[in-house]
């Protein structure tokens, strides 16, 4: 006997957020800290914390969030 | 000519434009933690928190991304252990934001440069004004 069609509905609909539900667990466990920096004429590059240049960037960063904490 | 007391920068022509971004901002993204506005100088039109501590903050990134950079930056964006940063520029004013981890980072931006597109517009309006307002009063 073929299925009702809300039936399929349903179906289809749970199965696209199980998908969604595992990209955002596998992007929470892959995504690691970084900084990308972007210039006039779309160049940008991607900035670690190996150098100098980077660490400053990541401690910056880290002044940010931490002033973001307090509020008006 | 009346004598004028200096305005502080607060008081300067986009400052309440930029008071209504940052709500604006805050209001559009559920993940920002907190921002601030900067003008071409440096100094904090607007702040969802401490002025001086933000100023600092914003421009300690804003000036980490130029020397990483090699030249002005535009966009920034920094993600962390603890949260995310990011920081756009618009003809000189900059916006520099925190945001919760994992936080769509182009719909982030996306947002941070048309609250700044809106506060750089309105500023030579506002000067305009203040200018209309100064003539009144020597008239």
């Amino acid at each position: 006997m073929a299925p009702k069609p809300h039936r399929v509905l349903l179906d289809r609909v749970s199965g696209y957020a199980d998908e969604a539900v595992a990209y955002l667990r596998r992007r929470h466990h892959t995504r690691r800290p970084f900084a990308r920096v972007d210039v006039a004429g779309g160049h940008g590059a991607s900035h670690s914390a190996d150098d100098e240049r980077g660490r400053e960037l990541f401690r910056a960063a880290a002044e940010v969030i931490e002033t973001a904490r307090e509020r008006r | 000519m009346p004598d004028r007391p200096a305005q502080p920068l607060a008081a300067s022509p986009s400052a309440p434009a930029a008071e209504a971004a940052i709500d604006r901002l805050q209001g559009m993204a559920d993940d920002v933690r907190g921002c601030a506005i900067l003008d071409p100088e440096g100094a904090v039109l607007a702040a969802s928190g401490p002025r001086e501590r933000w100023g600092l903050a914003a421009s300690g990134l804003l000036a980490a991304a130029d020397a990483a950079a090699g030249e002005p930056a535009t966009e920034v964006h920094v993600a962390t252990e603890e949260g995310e940063a990011f920081a756009v520029r618009e003809r000189g004013f900059a916006i520099v934001a925190a945001a919760e981890r994992f936080t769509l980072a182009s719909l982030m931006l996306t947002d941070m440069r048309a609250v700044l597109r809106g506060v750089v517009r309105s500023a030579p309006a506002a000067e305009a004004s203040a200018a209309r307002s100064v003539a009144r009063d020597e008239a």
